[in-house]
């Protein structure tokens, strides 16, 4: 099956939701509206054969009226084929993954710590590469590019420490 | 046994200084008696924000950061992000380039694999194997400063090509090497295959099925232990690998020791790469594309040309810019499926880079794969899962 293939495919499933277009070699799907999203993912992994989650890609657009972006990047080993499901959206919540790829659980809350988006659904949302009491996300592109204090005056973590300058 | 009855779970603390841990990785684990009932990772402590470290960096500038990632296999993370870049440009790189980028990721994959057997062995018992693995990984270190002048973090494959050529004494020393590797890998074998204790501490340990790994992302050994034919360089192709004959190691059982079984017979199929590579290999070319867009002029140029002059400082000091889009290039990387997405606004460093990093995807499947067992199985799926840290935490 090649991608035009699976773009037809998936054109007389969902008509007028998505857009698919190839870029760089790259094979992406864009999902238009928001409904449809968990829909199309479905059909992919059930219909499709898209079995294998490869990642969860977040890209923060300050500048645009849709500023957060999502890319789920899948794999079909059958059809050894790569395709890139994308969903725009206005505030940062979007629809988890979890229910449908289990591995999603990670990658989801790797893209809630760095760069704020929050998956409603998820059953485990909280920071994992920094720490609890880290204040922002630092990918997306307000966040300051300058030293930090680490530990401010206050003990967050209950340690019984003192970490003032 | 457990006594049913009276069931009580206790939450143990195991890491971040846990030698089994290969790191610094911490492990939350509840346990009723000895047997697991839930694992939680704890990660980050080694977290750097290459990601965002990146997005102020010039694509040239970026290589170095990448080296720090899978500290084990440098190599196949400079080569990742390289063809990712390459993907904006559909540069040509000259042969012998593309032939020195095959030896050196298979040597890195073949050193990845060898630390991997050495410490797993090391963390259930059995001792010996270290020894010997950490002989040959030596032998390939040592080849990577010959080569490359470092031995762990040589950002030696650059965007169109290699940063040189190799002396002679590399080629010398990897003939030797590539001779006597397939009789080493029957040392480990002999050592660890038929050995009672380490089928007990491994057979049926940490299973995953072959849908499990597709739902959990697990890549790279994870995935063919299971029985999923499935490997990046045959199933998508970059480089050169299309050119060379070699098998996919599939196990069907989907334990620990199918595990084991795959990679070791994937050192004796990354051996076979070399030995054809070495074979192919033309006699002499040149290494780095002369594709102006990205690769820097040469010396020889520069100290004639003013252009040449103009062009070195530009890419040096300002960087190249890529066109507007974005692209991903995925490699089968020692650990799994190691993958770079690149989103470009048309500058000089990339707006977002994010690291697809196979270590991390496969510790979504830990819990998974520890659950119901004893927690001294627990050091035996850490290990099979071949985390290392630095590409984790990013």
């Amino acid at each position: 099956m090649t991608f035009e293939q699976l773009a037809a495919k998936l054109e007389a499933l969902f008509p007028e939701k998505l857009n698919s277009y190839t870029e760089f070699k790259c094979n992406f799907i864009r999902v238009k509206d928001v409904a449809a999203y968990k829909a199309v993912l479905t059909a992919l992994r059930d219909e499709a054969s898209f079995k294998y989650i490869v990642d969860v890609v977040a890209v923060h657009w300050p500048k645009k009226r849709e500023k957060f972006e999502i890319t789920i990047n899948l794999f079909s080993i059958e059809n050894k084929m790569r395709v890139f499901v994308k969903l725009s959206g206005e505030d940062n919540k979007f629809p988890t993954i979890t229910d449908i790829w289990p591995g999603a659980n990670l990658m989801e809350r790797e893209q809630y710590d760095l760069m704020g988006i929050v998956f409603e659904g998820h059953p485990d949302l909280k920071r994992v590469l920094l720490p609890e009491f880290f204040e922002g996300h630092p990918l997306r592109k307000d966040f300051p590019l300058k030293e930090r204090s680490w530990f401010n005056n206050a003990d967050e973590q209950g340690l019984g420490l003192k970490f003032s300058r | 046994m457990i006594n049913n009855n009276i069931s009580e779970v206790i939450t143990v603390n195991m890491g971040p200084q846990h030698p089994s841990t290969h790191g610094v990785l911490r492990l939350v684990v509840d346990i009723d008696g000895e047997t697991i009932v839930n694992v939680e990772p704890d990660v980050g402590f080694l977290h750097r924000g290459t990601e965002k470290l990146a997005e102020n960096r010039t694509y040239h500038q970026v290589i170095p950061l990448t080296d720090r990632l899978d500290y084990l296999s440098p190599l196949s993370n400079n080569l990742a992000y390289c063809l990712a870049v390459e993907k904006f440009f559909d540069v040509n790189i000259p042969e012998r380039a593309e032939y020195l980028r095959v030896i050196l990721a298979e040597m890195a994959r073949i050193a990845s694999h060898l630390v991997w057997v050495a410490t797993h062995a090391l963390d259930i018992g059995a001792m010996t194997v270290f020894l010997y693995a950490f002989r040959e990984r030596e032998e390939i270190l040592d080849m990577f400063e010959v080569g490359t002048g470092q031995r762990m973090t040589s950002s030696w494959i650059r965007i169109g090509g290699v940063r040189a050529d190799m002396p002679e004494d590399f080629f010398v020393r990897l003939k030797s090497f590539v001779e006597r590797f397939d009789a080493n890998v029957d040392t480990y074998e002999n050592l660890l295959t038929n050995n009672r204790i380490w089928k007990m501490r491994t057979i049926g340990i940490g299973h995953l099925s072959a849908d499990d790994t597709q739902a959990y992302g697990t890549s790279g050994p994870l995935m063919r232990g299971s029985g999923v034919d499935f490997d990046l360089r045959r199933d998508e192709p970059y480089g050169i690998y299309d050119r060379f004959k070699w098998e996919i190691p599939v196990q069907q059982e989907g334990d620990t020791y199918a595990r084991y079984k795959v990679r070791m017979k994937e050192l004796r199929e990354s051996n076979k790469i070399l030995q054809q590579a070495l074979e192919q290999i033309p006699a002499t070319g040149e290494v780095m594309t002369d594709d102006p867009r990205v690769a820097l002029p040469k010396h020889e140029d520069v100290y004639e040309r003013m252009e040449a002059l103009i062009r070195r400082f530009y890419i040096v000091s300002k960087g190249f810019k890529a066109p507007k889009g974005e692209t991903y290039q995925g490699i089968e990387a020692p650990k799994g499926e190691l993958g770079f997405y690149l989103v470009s606004e048309g500058e000089e460093r990339p707006y977002r880079m994010k690291i697809r990093a196979p270590s991390y995807v496969n510790l979504g499947a830990l819990n998974k794969m520890a659950k119901g067992h004893m927690l001294a199985d627990l050091v035996a799926i850490v290990g099979t899962n071949d985390v290392v840290l630095g590409e984790i935490d990013r």
